[in-house]
């Protein structure tokens, strides 16, 4: 797993434990590339209005991968911001959790915190496993999450198909597309080492 | 306008209006609980051999069993020999089979019909069946055989869980306990060691229940605790129906009721179950109400068998409880409907179970979560597509309001998926009632309270337009009265 800020890479490793605290008007850009196994738990306390994290993150899961993602999002002061995107892939015998929790403390008002987990199960002994968790203490914030388990869109395999794009090509695609928002931003390096991974 | 006038002021002006409490002759066992307990409110239902070893087995499993710590609830600690475990209100020795005209009186001002009538007269809903038959408990006991001749002809039984066990033991016993294993958990393990009565069910096969049916369930005893079972058995291809209210009276102690729901549907059966639930909340700080801890469950056991539960929270002072269901027949599917609304210092931790393991299994969650004053409400959930659920689907919606600042809402789902060709979506919102929605109602001569309960009741429409006709009227007007003083 190899974690990235805008400045570069911050953190790699089979288990990775963030303690991150954001203070008034700070920002912070973080990405997560996991392809295969490992644990990853972020610690976020917000602790400032204006701050404002962005945290994505993207795993490729296959063979007896066993991957385990925590996210804890604690607002404690209001006017402040957080988005999470996480996409993940699941092939062969693999197994992931998502654990994130969004804490939005009394009286941290006006904040803004969106979380998203999708997954792409592609194999009958994948497990995956997701606990979105919103916890608001505070009445006028804005805050949602969403979880999704599906497969790959048969419509769209059909109309690259139907233009000579081979099925497996056609899937590549559709996977690369699916990983494509949270690779935004990505060293191209990583980039291609990511879609060396899709098979 | 003089009629609008009217609505807000019964609206506004009522607290909790079923308060009461009926003076009428009970007896009571003594406090506690212990095998000897247990065996003396057995013999008190005159109860064969075989239920009487169930109930013992159930208590020496709870007594290895500890309080769930895991609900985002704060119980107080219940001490679980400070309570009577059954109080029935006396006979008449001289007409024992007359009603005391008291409990008479008692249902009729919750306006409960226990005589034979049509509940809504010349009026025919909208699935074309029409009235609606009582089953009323009252403490530990059924108040009423529950006769009908609609039903009797088309061979359907519903009676108090107390005469089943009675009448139709081979049914009862291939039943009970096969939904909510005795040992599930603490409190349906202490619900199978002393529940006292309850209402049975059973829909022949192809026969669609031409009326709704209804099980009242009424606290009225200080000291008590209320522990009933119901058991719904709809044979293949039948259709029932049925509803469940309840009411306490106001008291500063805490009351624990600890019901066990199980619901059998078996091949093209179609059962829908519907809950408003009002239990005394407690006061404006928090004093008394009533603990509710209930475990609901349905199976799906045949294909196409379906199952929906719409369910209306206003009530009690904590909630635990989750009806679930479990669909393991192919292409079987069931629907959770639920508005939780919590005010003053109430506490709800509420959700359901979808449990895929047949083919082609679908399931829909709307869940709508309104917090006011101080209160903490959660929705919780688990959504799990085992292996064989191939071709299963899942949607999950869940929405929390909150109002007042003081509050909290929120959200645990756990999606768990096995298979590959499952799609399993869950979405969760928070949200406020925003400033420009009250000032268009203001501006219209719309007043801040009224205004809260429009939204609100446009925020639950999609929960209340499920409810059976009688009951979305009752729902709505208790969706005001929950919310009353909890704007300015």
């Amino acid at each position: 797993m190899i974690l990235f800020s805008g400045s570069g890479i911050i953190a790699s490793g089979d288990s990775l434990h963030q303690e991150i605290r954001l203070d008034a008007g700070q920002a912070m850009d973080l990405v997560l590339v996991a392809l295969g196994g490992g644990q990853a738990v972020f610690d976020v306390e917000i602790a400032g209005a204006g701050a404002d994290i962005n945290l994505r993150g993207l795993y490729l899961c296959g063979g007896n991968d066993r991957l385990d993602i925590k996210v804890n999002m604690r607002h404690s002061v209001g006017e402040s911001r957080s988005n999470q995107l996480f996409r993940g892939i699941m092939t062969g015998e693999a197994r992931a959790r998502f654990d994130g929790r969004i804490v939005v403390a009394p009286d941290a008002q006006k904040t803004e915190a969106y979380q998203i987990n999708q997954n792409l199960q592609l194999s009958d002994d994948a497990v995956v496993e997701t606990l979105p968790q919103l916890e608001i203490y505070a009445d006028d914030v804005k805050c949602s999450h969403g979880a999704t388990v599906g497969n790959l869109n048969l419509d769209e395999q059909f109309y690259m198909r139907s233009r000579g794009v081979s099925l497996e090509e056609a899937r590549r695609l559709q996977m690369i597309s699916f990983l494509a928002p949270v690779m935004e931003g990505l060293p191209e390096d990583v980039k291609e080492q990511v879609y060396a991974a899709i098979r | 306008m003089a009629k609008r006038d009217s609505i807000i002021g019964e609206v506004v002006g009522k607290d909790y209006e079923y308060g009461f409490t009926t003076d009428v002759e009970q007896e009571f066992i003594p406090k506690g609980l212990n095998e000897d307990i247990i065996r003396l409110i057995s013999a008190k239902k005159q109860e064969p051999q075989w239920l009487l070893d169930f109930r013992l087995d159930a208590f020496r499993r709870w007594q290895k069993m500890e309080m769930p710590k895991w609900a985002h609830l704060d119980i107080p600690e219940i001490d679980f020999q400070d309570i009577i475990y059954y109080a029935a209100p006396k006979r008449n020795e001289d007409a024992p089979s007359e009603i005391d005209p008291k409990l008479l009186e008692t249902f009729d001002k919750l306006g409960i019909p226990l005589e034979e009538r049509e509940a809504l007269a010349g009026v025919q809903s909208k699935d074309g069946t029409s009235g609606m038959v009582v089953d009323a408990i009252f403490d530990s006991v059924g108040v009423k055989k529950v006769f009908h001749k609609e039903l009797d002809e088309r061979g359907i039984i519903f009676c108090s869980f107390n005469e089943a066990v009675r009448e139709y033991p081979d049914l009862v016993r291939k039943y009970l306990a096969s939904v909510v294993p005795v040992g599930d958990n603490f409190y349906s393990a202490l619900n199978s060691a002393v529940f006292s009565d309850g209402s049975f069910c059973y829909i022949p096969k192809g026969v669609k229940c031409p009326m709704e049916l209804s099980s009242y369930f009424r606290i009225n005893a200080k000291g008590t605790g209320q522990f009933e079972r119901t058991l719904i058995v709809a044979d293949e291809g039948s259709y029932v129906s049925y509803l469940e209210g309840c009411t306490a009276p106001m008291r500063d102690e805490n009351q624990l009721h600890a019901a066990v729901v199980e619901i059998v549907v078996e091949k093209d059966a179609d059962v829908k179950y519907s809950t408003v639930q009002n239990w005394y909340p407690g006061d404006a700080q928090g004093r008394g109400g009533i603990f509710n801890f209930v475990t609901k469950r349905g199976i799906c056991k045949g294909e196409n068998s379906h199952l929906s539960w719409t369910q209306v929270e206003t009530g009690s002072a904590i909630t635990w409880k989750y009806p679930s269901t479990i669909l393991l027949g192919d292409n079987s599917s069931s629907e959770f409907y639920s508005v939780a609304v919590t005010n003053n210092y109430q506490q709800a931790d509420t959700g359901t179970k979808m449990i895929h393991l047949g083919k082609n299994t679908r399931s829909r969650i709307v869940s709508k979560g309104i917090s006011a004053g101080h209160s903490q409400n959660s929705y919780r959930g688990l959504v799990r597509m085992g292996k064989g659920a191939v071709g299963g689907r899942n949607h999950s919606q869940c929405d929390s309001l909150l109002i007042g600042d003081k509050c909290g809402a929120h959200t645990f789902p756990v999606i768990k998926n096995e298979n590959a060709s499952a799609v399993v979506e869950h979405e969760a919102t928070t949200s406020k009632i925003s400033e420009d929605q009250l000032f268009y109602c203001n501006q219209r001569g719309i007043g801040p309270e009224e205004a809260v309960g429009l939204i609100v009741n446009g925020y639950a429409r999609e929960v209340l337009a499920k409810l059976p006709m009688e009951f979305a009227v009752e729902a709505k007007k208790l969706l005001q009265v929950s919310l009353e003083g909890s704007v300015g």
